[in-house]
């Protein structure tokens, strides 16, 4: 019993030091955290870059038109994401630039290496909100319900998942799970319906 | 600071950008400044000393590049690109086995379309006729004063048309705004021989400026001269700039960080009066604002 209670006095004596030290080091760190994490940023929808992205993809070139989207951060259930990825091309230079917006600025602005030679995307598009939702009642939810899944990705595209119907601009919603073969979910950007679902 | 001081200002610096209109650089397309020069020059008789608006901010000039940090985008693309790619290979048009090259019509389809064009041919000239028959009827009952109404409508509509355009105008030429770019310069380094400046800003655009005897005497006086003009995209970008002259004027060049809004003219000047042989254009001091912010801040508040 003694010795427990030497054991438990001699750490006693020293706590104002280890206290302030561990101060010291609480301190220093909370810069290093905070920067690592960065300030929280809102959560919006595909759409609320479009405009910015528009105004410079015409400034690259001025016949660039808007061909693919995806998420450039993780989604939230409701379909927004902290930062959307935006791909023009232009028929002109033959090739495509890509912007990523976050908080209504541009902070990714680069040419794409690769070609990508795509149809421009409709007008009217359903935000990503609202092709969540979609996807979710195709399969979506049932998938992660019985797989542990989890929402992955989202892109907008025209024509590259919809071999009946080229013509329509799609949301296709891709989940993923642990143990099992991740679900595309594409759905028309247009009416909402669900048009595909496969498994690969 | 009055109100009017500043709205003098706006203008003496409106003026000298207006008068360098034609010179604007497209974006990506690096020319000569000559022509914004010579503007410069034109205006140069009494040149007004100009003052930065009210909102305008200074800008740091950095003697080393600023980090950015970087974010990756578009990885789903990226990491799939040989499906997605092959996805729309599918798309293209293939060659099909058999020959396309057209083949002869059956004479009888085409009579047939001709009997159909003689019926509404027939249709269209009955119509007419009772058109005709009606209008005389109408006309035969209608008034002095019907006629004059019908004039007023007339009138009305072409009236109500012309709003219609002169809305489209307005729309064109006054709602439509471009992100873009004017860099100007003012102020003379004391004891300096200052030859030209370069600017060159992302995505490769170059731009030097050479810079006469005369051109540096109306910096002396208070002018300004503009040696860019043209889109950029609404974003952070970096800009460089480099001052370049006689002996012992460093060439180590300056970097300053500016964000222009999206639809807006952006100014970015540099003042010169303050460089250094040594320093280089680091020692520069610069500022920026926007056109349209500025002018309505002087509507808004009278000032002191």
């Amino acid at each position: 019993m003694s010795d427990q209670g030497h054991g438990t006095m001699r750490p006693l004596r020293h706590a104002p030091l280890l206290a302030g030290a561990a101060l010291v080091l609480l301190v220093a760190l909370a810069p290093i955290e905070g920067a690592a994490h960065g300030p929280d940023h809102p959560h919006v929808g595909a759409r609320q870059g479009v405009e910015q992205t528009r105004a410079a993809a015409v400034v690259w070139a001025p016949d660039a038109f808007l061909v693919y989207l995806e998420n450039d951060e993780t989604l939230d259930p409701d379909g927004a994401a902290e930062r959307w990825g935006y791909l023009y091309f232009s028929p002109g230079l033959k090739k495509a630039r890509a912007y990523s917006v976050r908080d209504g600025k541009i902070l990714v602005a680069e040419d794409l290496e690769m070609t990508f030679e795509a149809p421009p995307l409709a007008s009217q598009w359903i935000d990503s909100g609202a092709a969540l939702a979609a996807a979710g009642e195709g399969g979506g939810k049932e998938f992660c319900r019985d797989h542990e899944g989890r929402l992955d990705t989202m892109l907008l595209t025209r024509g590259a998942f919809q071999d009946g119907d080229p013509d329509v601009t799609t949301w296709t919603v891709i989940y993923g799970a642990p143990h099992a073969a991740s679900l595309f979910v594409v759905v028309d950007a247009t009416d909402g319906k669900v048009r595909r679902v496969w498994r690969g | 600071m009055s109100a009017m001081d500043r709205t003098l200002g706006i203008l003496a610096a409106t003026l000298a950008l207006a008068l360098a209109g034609p010179s604007a650089h497209a974006a990506g397309k690096a020319k000569p400044a000559a022509p914004a020069a010579k503007s410069a020059q034109a205006a140069a008789p009494a040149p007004a000393a100009f003052t930065p608006p009210s909102n305008a901010v200074e800008v740091r000039v950095e003697r080393i590049p600023p980090q950015r940090e970087k974010y990756a985008t578009l990885r789903f693309l990226k990491e799939n690109r040989a499906w997605i790619r092959a996805c729309y290979d599918r798309l293209k048009e293939k060659p099909v086995g058999h020959s396309g090259a057209a083949e002869s019509v059956d004479p009888r389809f085409l009579l047939y379309q001709r009997l159909l064009a003689e019926v509404r041919s027939s249709e269209d000239s009955l119509t007419a006729a009772e058109e005709e028959r009606k209008r005389e009827e109408l006309f035969a009952s209608i008034t002095d004063l019907g006629k004059l109404e019908a004039q007023l409508d007339v009138m009305d509509r072409l009236l109500t048309e012309q709003r219609v355009r002169l809305a489209e105008l307005e729309q064109d030429f006054a709602g439509r705004q471009q992100t873009s770019l004017a860099i100007v310069v003012s102020g003379c380094p004391a004891g300096l021989a200052l030859d030209s400046l370069a600017i060159v800003l992302e995505n490769n655009v170059r731009v030097s400026v050479p810079l006469s005897a005369d051109q540096r005497a109306e910096l002396a006086r208070g002018g300004v001269l503009q040696i860019f003009r043209g889109l950029v995209e609404p974003r952070e970008q970096l800009v460089q700039v480099a001052a370049q002259g006689g002996v012992g004027l460093s060439p180590a060049p300056g970097y300053l960080t500016i964000e222009p809004p999206r639809d807006r003219l952006t100014f970015l000047k540099l003042d010169l009066s303050r460089l250094q042989a040594q320093a280089g254009a680091p020692s520069m001091t610069a500022s920026t604002w926007t056109l349209d912010s500025d002018l309505h801040a002087n509507n808004d508040s009278p000032g002191p």
